[in-house]
């Protein structure tokens, strides 16, 4: 039994049932119902793929309509989606040029202080001291900023010394520095990110926040992964943020990740993906109102407060803490969207089918994130104080998302062609049977123009060329772009197809750590 | 002293750059939303056939078929109409020509140094009508095969006098030496020409009877079964690929389908129900197979939109046939030995067969073994080249 004292927490968040990760933690008919939710989006995602191929047997006419009209949504839909990143290009941009700490001048901050979380693993000694490094330059007082190195016990001595080595090494630039050790094998918890920062979050309020007396609404907490190089400004574009946020303490501050600290070393498939990443969460930063928290982000360490720091149970942790906030608060919590970058690592290995293999899997934990579809409709039907449109195009657009980024490219890709070689002898001998591929040909070219404006855009956001890289390289980084459709079924389509299987099987995931930097 | 007045520079208050308004995406998903209507059901219409008519005062919507035309030659011309298609291809080796309207249409294949083949076939809206056509060299493309080659594999020809012609009525693909001298020290036997021999036997230059010599031959020929069916003058010999066999009766080769409606070509079949229309699109001759007096359900079988005839009978030009066979990889095209020489014929009967001379004269053999046509002549062996060398 939860033993924990809860009177610090939102009311609905107090509800035994706040944190449930999956259908097996719960009972009687919540728990059917929750097994119920696990089972549709993989149901939906099957249904669609088998769908289309019966209907290119059976239905041959109709699976051609509808992919008439799927290859113009695909074309409308990356025209709209280029739209927002062309336009937080601009923003992005302007946002690096501003001078932000002679824009926060004018406000009251000094008050203010900045936690910054690193939960980390295995990773080696350079990535650890770049990120702190990165804090040492940053542009903001020192004294204000309390660093949390949260280390791994399963990790092993070596990590607590290297952990213990940067305390060492960086630990009199900061008003506080704390080392966390978050012990393995608790139960309740699954190993990874969200249940080390969970511990770290606990470990530094006890003994750095409460002894120092200070008060929960003056921190900002930042969750970064271990490899996250903030840019210079980052702190003070966040205060500017925070102080002009409608509702500051109701806020989740989502900067741009740039997986550009490895760039030029990544392999040209790593980059596709990283730079896609990148991408879309340019997207969403132009619309925020349908976003969730991704990887490195800031919140009020008083909201984090209120509704328990989050999950330890899951693994997705990064979008769920946003997703707790949202229902504890009764719909009343947003993302307020930085334009502002972090620097972090594209996932590499040491070989190509290392690679390969590496960014499947973290694909796998990132798609697995579906489990937060699950638990927002879960508790959209328990929490009624949200309103009800406001739960009903969450939870549409949500599950729209997980739908579309399994199916679409296999349709778009694969199944497009399905009337042409399923279909019947009626089929086969009409002009539509012959105009299909060519439409579809034609319309996926088009839509394929905003591969042209990804490889320009990727290119302007390439740090510059580093010693011992070839300018030849930049030719190919403009070329890799053409791997698109491949990477979209490969690292998108099959990882998630994979991820939202294994939920509707029950053979729930655990937190897999994605490889950085070689050692 | 310096300028005393100093440029101020005054920095922003807030970033100048707005996050897209949520009106801005709205409207912009509105004006997506209507391109969306307005082109769903024109690209519709536009795949399932329908066209916009400019030719009138008053633009009207007319519905067009297409023609697929498959062709192992490539860059060959294509017109329909007297007109040339521009850039029809489609596939490497198939012409998908879009917007015919409805009615009956004249299809010419054709290129330089290859025999023209011509189908006029009926188009019918919505609705694309295949065909395959294919181009033999007006001149025969062949491979010598000689007694003897030279140390890198050249034919070395024998000949009586420097003043014979080697080879006069067709082109060889591979270079070769001809000579009047033998010396055989510094050539080597060809391996090939021994099997061939093998293939040709001992028989005589004469050219026999069709009949006789298959049905001497059976094996050779790879027929699969000989049968008496009824009297002498119908014998009937078998030839079989896939699912067609090729039938000898009645002075007459057939090419006679063996399976069910399934897969059968699309040529054995008509979509018409009646005589009259059969007639019009497609030939008399193919009506009356379908409705004449000698179908029956053993030889027409109906299906809900087409009714498919078993068996195609052969054009032989009125000539006596002496040998017959499919051409090499092909199950369309069928191979005939007639009185003034070896002909390829499309079973394809639309219309009317296209049949192109492969190889001209009177006093020749022919044996296929492993989709390789090969001739004797004179003494002489080499092998009929079926691909058509593009550049």
């Amino acid at each position: 039994m939860d033993s924990e004292d809860k009177s610090h927490l939102l009311p609905y968040a107090r509800r035994p049932d706040f944190k449930v990760a999956k259908a097996t933690e719960l009972t009687g008919k919540d728990r059917r119902f929750f097994r119920f939710l696990e089972i549709v989006p993989g149901v939906a995602a099957w249904t669609t793929i088998i769908g289309i191929i019966l209907a290119s047997m059976y239905a041959p006419f109709f699976a051609a309509y509808f992919i008439i009209a799927f290859s113009i949504y695909w074309v409308l839909k990356t025209i709209f989606l280029s739209i927002h990143v062309r336009y937080n290009l601009k923003r992005l941009k302007h946002h690096m040029e501003l001078d932000w700490g002679s824009l926060i001048k004018r406000f009251r901050y000094e008050q203010m202080h900045h936690l910054v979380i690193f939960p980390f693993y295995n990773e080696p000694r350079e990535v650890l001291e770049e990120t702190l490094k990165g804090l040492v330059e940053s542009n903001y007082d020192k004294e204000k900023l309390i660093v949390v190195l949260a280390a791994e016990q399963r990790a092993g001595d070596d990590a607590r010394e290297l952990a213990l080595d940067m305390e060492r090494q960086f630990g009199n630039k900061f008003a506080h520095f704390l080392v966390t050790i978050h012990p393995e094998d608790t139960i309740g918890e699954i190993a990874g990110k969200g249940s080390n920062t969970h511990h770290a979050l606990h470990q530094v309020r006890e003994k750095v926040i409460d002894p120092q007396n200070i008060d929960y609404k003056n921190i900002l907490t930042s969750i970064f992964d271990i490899d996250t190089v903030i840019y210079p400004d980052y702190f003070n574009c966040l205060i500017w943020h925070f102080m002009t946020a409608e509702n500051p303490y109701k806020s989740a501050f989502q900067p741009v990740p740039l997986f550009t600290n490895n760039l030029w070393e990544a392999t040209a498939v790593a980059r596709v993906m990283a730079m896609s990443s990148t991408f879309w969460q340019m997207i969403m930063q132009e619309r925020p109102d349908k976003a969730a928290t991704f990887s490195s982000h800031s919140v009020s360490f008083q909201a984090l407060y209120e509704i328990g720091y989050g999950q330890a149970n899951v693994v997705s942790e990064d979008s769920r803490i946003f997703w707790n906030l949202l229902v504890a608060n009764d719909g009343n919590f947003e993302v307020v969207s930085l334009s502002y970058p972090i620097a972090m690592d594209a996932t590499t290995a040491s070989s190509l089918w290392g690679t390969v293999k590496n960014i499947y899997r973290q694909h796998r934990r990132w798609t697995y994130g579906v489990e937060n579809w699950c638990y927002l409709v879960y508790h959209f039907t328990k929490n009624k104080s949200i309103p009800l449109k406001k739960r009903w195009s969450i939870a549409a657009l949500q599950g729209e998302g997980y739908w579309s980024l399994v199916t679409n490219p296999i349709m778009l890709f694969i199944l497009g062609w399905a009337p042409i070689f399923l279909g019947t002898r009626e089929f086969h001998a009409t002009v539509l049977s012959y105009e299909l591929p060519i439409m579809v040909r034609n319309l996926l070219i088009v839509a394929m123009l905003g591969l042209v404006v990804s490889s320009i855009i990727s290119l302007s956001l390439t740090p510059p060329r580093p010693e011992g890289h070839s300018r030849f390289k930049y030719i190919v980084m403009a070329l890799q772009w053409i791997m698109v459709p491949m990477t979209m079924i490969v690292f998108s389509a099959i990882p998630g197809l994979d991820a939202q299987t294994r939920l509707m099987f029950g053979r729930y995931m655990g937190f897999w750590v994605t490889p950085k930097r070689q050692k | 002293m310096g300028d005393s007045k100093k440029t101020k520079i005054i920095m922003p208050k807030e970033p100048q750059i707005e996050i897209l308004s949520y009106k801005r995406r709205q409207r912009l998903f509105q004006f997506l939303v209507l391109v969306f209507l307005i082109a769903l059901p024109a690209m519709i219409f536009y795949t399932t056939g329908y066209r916009l008519n400019f030719e009138n005062s008053d633009s009207t919507f007319i519905t067009t078929g297409g023609m697929y035309v498959t062709t192992d030659t490539l860059e060959v011309d294509v017109y329909v109409d007297e007109k040339q298609v521009e850039k029809p291809r489609l596939f490497r080796s198939a012409y998908y020509i879009q917007n015919i309207e409805a009615g009956m249409h004249r299809i010419v294949v054709q290129k330089s140094d290859l025999h023209t083949w011509v189908k006029e076939l009926p188009v019918d809206p919505r609705i694309v009508i295949e065909a395959s056509a294919f181009n033999m060299p007006v001149k025969p493309n062949i491979r010598p095969i000689t007694e003897f080659t030279t140390a890198d594999n050249q034919p070395v020809f024998m000949m009586a006098s420097s003043a014979v012609n080697v080879f006069a009525k067709a082109t060889s693909t591979v270079t070769f030496i001809a000579t009047t001298t033998v010396a055989s020290s510094s050539l080597k036997t060809n391996e090939e020409y021994i099997f061939v021999d093998s293939l040709f036997g001992t028989s005589s230059l004469s050219r026999r009877s069709a009949i006789s010599r298959l049905l001497d031959e059976v094996d050779r020929f790879r027929f699969a079964t000989t049968t008496d069916t009824q009297s002498t003058t119908t014998k009937e010999v078998i030839v079989k690929k896939g699912d067609v066999r090729l039938v000898y009766k009645n002075n007459d080769v057939y090419a006679v389908w063996q399976n069910g409606l399934n897969n059968i070509p699309y040529y054995y079949c008509v979509g018409e129900s009646d005589f009259i229309s059969t007639s019009e699109r497609f030939g008399e001759h193919v009506a009356e197979a379908i409705f004449g007096q000698d179908a029956s359900i053993n030889t027409v079988l109906f299906e809900s939109d087409r009714v498919c005839r078993l068996e195609v009978k052969l054009n032989r030009l009125g000539q006596d046939v002496y040998y017959y066979d499919f051409f090499p990889n092909s199950s369309d095209l069928v191979l005939l030995l007639l009185s003034d020489g070896l002909y390829v014929t499309e079973i394809d009967d639309r219309a009317w067969q296209n049949t192109q001379l492969l190889y001209p004269g009177d006093n020749f053999e022919v044996v296929v073994e492993n989709d390789i046509i090969y001739i004797k002549e004179d003494d002489s062996y080499f092998e009929i080249i079926t691909e058509i060398e593009t550049e």
